[in-house]
């Protein structure tokens, strides 16, 4: 399983993609109120590095 | 026409109908009568088990999770149409062939976590806490003992009350009272309310005395069943209302479309089938990505949602898509397009969705 951040064309960086090992993908808004991104949240704090968004 | 007040079950009318008195909204569990299931549409599922340090968690029927802490043991989960009378529908969860006898930590904890919002009026956390009072239909393969209980989102509040199942793959009715929490921190936002657990299964950290409030991560008690140490155990659960006051009054049964409604605040399907099939594109001038906001027909979520797709989509002109904006009124697909001209994206068949959850 791993982080990535997404960055919009205008440059925004709303959304974290998580991928799984079986291909699937799941999209994560940042909002503190979405379990999947409290989640993210606590994987950062255990030290853990996000991927960097492409480039738009 | 005359009615009569039955001080127990509500108000009897001159046809002998008896009608519910308290308010439309009285039950705060949401899909009680395991009516709905979006994710599995009445499809068996089996949650993997987990090593004995790690978690677990899988949606059954709306707004019921299952939850699972080191229990090596797959759990087979469905909504099946085996039920009381005054329901068609019910929960059911099957231990698997092996058994397991639970470590310290373990769990094994079918459960709903009400939202604050729908909790606050119980006014738990102050002196005014009201009573709570839970009623539900239940049918398992192993009689004993079973704790039922209600924490907070912090899990360090938690009362454990018990029912008993008098006789083996019989429906029983159960009823449980419990006072309201005039301690602790109880949400009332869009968060976390009270999370109301049927622990089928747990380790002695979960353990406490019945019956009253104690501190910390409470659900059972030591001489309940273990669902787990008894090789293809089934448990099934139906009619559950959790409403406030010392009497269980009648089921609030809601109409479908009243039901699915409450359910999509937290999870929504786009596509699935010919039925609400969906289709998404345009015309595009070059191979620059273009958005396209999805409104959502459900309606509000409580939180911005988790996009997921399943199924393998029909895409024509496109050379990769995802997903963003994403807010409790609606998301937007990104699409790539392979070049200029039109695109689209196609969720033709039942294996083809788009899964949105705000779940608690």
């Amino acid at each position: 399983m791993k982080y990535k951040l997404m960055k919009t064309d205008s440059g925004k960086l709303n959304t974290i993609e998580q991928s799984f090992d079986d291909g699937s993908k799941k999209y994560i808004p940042k909002d503190e109120d979405n379990t999947d991104y409290q989640e993210y949240l606590e994987w950062v704090a255990e030290s853990n590095t996000p991927e960097e968004a492409d480039e738009a | 026409m005359s009615v009569a007040i039955n001080g127990t079950n509500g108000i009897t009318y001159n046809d002998g109908s008896l009608q519910p008195s308290a308010p439309v909204g009285k039950n705060l569990i949401i899909n009680g009568d395991m009516m709905i299931d979006q994710r599995n549409a009445g499809a068996s599922n089996t949650l993997v088990g987990t090593s004995t340090s790690h978690s677990t968690s899988a949606m059954m029927t709306d707004r019921w999770q299952l939850f699972l802490h080191g229990i090596t043991n797959a759990q087979t989960y469905q909504q099946v149409t085996d039920a009381p009378a005054g329901f068609y529908h019910s929960l059911k969860i099957t231990n698997n062939s092996t058994t397991q006898s639970v470590g310290a930590a373990n769990a094994l904890t079918p459960r709903q976590k009400i939202e604050g919002l729908n909790t606050a009026h119980l006014n738990w956390g102050t002196s005014d806490a009201q009573t709570i009072t839970i009623s539900f239909w239940v049918k398992a393969s192993v009689t004993g003992t079973y704790p039922v209980s209600v924490g907070n989102s912090a899990f360090d509040r938690a009362y454990v009350s018990t029912y008993t199942v008098s006789s083996a793959n019989t429906w029983e009715k159960k009823t449980v009272t419990i006072p309201g929490d005039t301690s602790g921190t109880w949400l009332t936002n869009s968060s976390l309310g009270i999370n109301v657990m049927f622990s089928l299964d747990s380790g002695t950290n979960f353990d406490t005395t019945a019956n009253e409030w104690v501190s910390g991560n409470k659900r059972s008690i030591s001489s309940n069943v273990h669902f787990v140490a008894n090789a293809s155990a089934t448990w099934q659960i139906t009619g559950v209302q959790l409403e406030a006051g010392t009497t269980a009054t009648p089921f609030e049964n809601l109409q479908y479309g009243q039901q699915l409604a409450l359910c999509q605040r937290y999870f929504q399907v786009i596509g699935g089938g010919k039925a609400s099939a969906a289709i998404f594109g345009g015309d595009a001038s070059s191979t620059s990505s273009v958005y396209t906001h999805i409104p959502l027909s459900g309606g509000s979520m409580r939180s911005s949602p988790t996009v997921t797709e399943e199924g393998s989509f029909n895409t024509f002109n496109i050379s990769s898509r995802s997903f963003d904006y994403l807010n409790t009124m609606g998301i937007s697909l990104r699409v790539s397009p392979s070049g200029a001209g039109r695109y689209y994206i196609e969720l033709d068949s039942s294996d083809d969705k788009i899964l949105l959850s705000s779940e608690l």
